[in-house]
């Protein structure tokens, strides 16, 4: 067996374990008031997390490939504070309305996440030779800029709507019942097998634009597309969940340590290390300070940052 | 018919004007060398017969059909490409990079077939390489890396290979190792190839035609045989050439005068 199969196959063992104990953590299964909070609210959260981290991570995955630089995400790159952004006026402005089955806040996050990626997309192709760092700067500055717009929108509204944005913009996976799941599931997947289907082109890509380009690969639609639906994506999670920072550059950057740049065993890679790291980091959130929980949001930032500082003295 | 036939064109980047009122006929099993300053447009007329630069007015016909009618995949089986020297750290062992090389042939699910490997195992023989196809990319040396692109691009059976200064930053043995390979797959295997360079005298002997651009315009065209004249050179370049004989090889060579 290859050396990357093997990893893939631990990888599929610790998230099934994963999956299978943190629900039950805390619980006492004879009793029947506990089976149902089994059932009804841990398991659900579990797998909402668990999706939401797949969601996240392959995202991340996708803009470092395109972007050519493991910092890049949709968190760094400011598309997840457009999508706050969205969301955060849907809340302040008080109506409530959902398309197709998908929600208002949902739809809100996604034009902001378009938005903020059409921003970028077109300053990083304005000249031909972009520097990686200016690539970063812009998403910083982005950020900065769609933060002060989600502190303005809160400062207009109400007390109650204020402090709902508050608590959503920590990243939070509290969640009963599952529909929610059905609300993020479709996102997921489609993310999930468009990067399954694009792993050859992904792969390429990898070798620089020019050589891919060469190669035959259509480089612009190809952007487009994955832009388009890694939006879609950041949208309903951001809209769902809040910005939880960091998943989207950690653990992508791990698999590719693990096993290597082949999109082809990489992608589920990532889903599954994704997953299962969105999931202890929310058990360590609902453990660490019991009965009382922490948003995810802070956990995961809080083991981010120094993963950032960590990949950028080691580049040089 | 020719393979490549270039009308009457123009590209701007940004508003600049990179070339204008290029007209090139390029015929298969041809070897044609772009020469001229830097900045003159060699590197720009190469990247944009792979597609990565639209054209302005002008027409690119590619086997009597505008370059811009093919698909991309279309367009890679027709022409391949080897870039200057690669600055992107390359993560992949060297017959994984070389496999990708048959993108353009294969659909996104079909598996590998007998066809694939002998086209990888073909490009692997004809640029002695085969014993590096178990490293990885980023341990190999600047004349390994450039032969593993030439082998690479061999690998995509393609009609034309174009080249954009593959020896530039590479050490004399490594320059004149990567000038024999790609005279011989002109010469021995009837490869077609373009490409872009700042060696004059390889240019004279190697190549069949030179198209010499200056600040994106035709300065010169013609059979290789006829280019070296101390006037033209430096018409070309602004800067004084002298004449000799290759001890050797008897082949007339240009030295730069100081």
């Amino acid at each position: 067996m290859q050396k990357s199969q093997l990893t893939l196959s631990l990888l599929v063992i610790a998230s099934l374990l994963i999956l299978f104990i943190t629900p039950q953590l805390g619980l006492q299964l004879d009793d029947d008031s506990q089976r149902r909070v089994l059932l009804d609210i841990r398991l659900p959260r579990v797998l909402f997390a668990f999706i939401a981290g797949a969601g996240l991570a392959l995202c991340g995955m996708v803009f470092q490939t395109l972007f050519h630089n493991p910092l890049a995400t949709p968190f760094t790159l400011g598309v997840a504070s457009g999508a706050s952004l969205g969301a955060a006026l849907y809340v302040a402005a008080g109506i409530s309305f959902s398309l197709f089955g998908i929600a208002g806040g949902t739809l809100a996050a996604f034009i902001g996440a378009l938005f903020a990626i059409t921003i970028v997309y077109s300053l990083s192709r304005l000249r031909r030779q972009f520097e990686p760092n200016t690539l970063l700067l812009i998403g910083v500055a982005l950020s900065f800029f769609f933060s002060s717009l989600i502190l303005f929108s809160q400062y207009l509204s109400n007390i109650t709507d204020s402090f709902r944005i508050i608590r959503w913009l920590m990243g939070s996976l509290t969640i009963i019942g599952y529909h929610d799941i059905f609300q993020l599931l479709p996102f997921v997947a489609l993310v999930t097998a468009t990067i399954i289907w694009a792993a050859p082109e992904l792969n390429l890509l990898t070798t620089g634009d020019e050589i891919a380009l060469s190669r035959g690969v259509n480089v612009t639609k190809l952007h487009f597309l994955l832009f388009f639906i890694t939006s879609l994506c950041v949208g309903a999670i951001v809209a769902l969940c809040g910005p939880i920072g960091f998943v989207g550059m950690m653990v992508p950057h791990i698999c590719r340590l693990l096993i290597g740049n082949d999109h082809h065993t990489l992608t589920p890679a990532t889903l599954l290390f994704g997953g299962s790291f969105l999931v202890l980091c929310d058990t360590v959130a609902r453990l660490i300070l019991a009965p009382t929980e922490l948003p995810v949001g802070i956990i995961s930032t809080l083991l981010g940052g120094p993963f950032f500082l960590w990949l950028l003295i080691r580049k040089k | 018919m020719s393979l490549i036939e270039i009308q009457q064109l123009h590209l701007k980047i940004d508003d600049n004007p990179i070339l204008s009122d290029i007209n090139l006929s390029f015929t298969k099993g041809d070897y044609l060398c772009l020469l001229g300053p830097n900045g003159a447009g060699k590197s720009t007329l190469i990247k944009t017969l792979i597609g990565l630069y639209p054209i302005n007015s002008g027409e690119i016909l590619l086997q009597g059909k505008p370059l811009n009618h093919y698909s991309p995949k279309h367009r890679a089986q027709q022409i391949s490409y080897v870039p200057q020297v690669h600055t992107h750290v390359l993560q992949h062992k060297v017959v994984d990079f070389i496999r990708m090389s048959r993108y353009p042939w294969r659909h996104s699910l079909s598996s590998w077939t007998p066809a694939d490997q002998q086209a990888i195992d073909h490009a692997f023989a004809l640029t002695h390489t085969a014993n590096f196809a178990d490293r990885p990319m980023q341990e190999l040396s600047g004349g390994e890396t450039q032969r593993i692109m030439i082998t690479a691009a061999l690998a995509q059976q393609s009609q034309v290979l174009l080249l954009d200064e593959p020896c530039s930053f590479l050490d004399p043995r490594y320059q004149t190792e990567i000038h024999n390979l790609i005279y011989q797959l002109n010469q021995q295997h009837g490869i077609s190839i373009i490409e872009a360079s700042h060696d004059i005298n390889h240019a004279a002997v190697h190549s069949q035609h030179i198209l010499a651009l200056k600040q994106g315009q035709e300065n010169w065209q013609g059979k290789s045989a006829h280019f070296l004249t101390p006037d033209r050179l430096a018409n070309l370049y602004d800067q004084n050439f002298v004449l000799s004989t290759h001890p050797t090889t008897g082949a007339t060579i240009a030295l730069t005068a100081a």
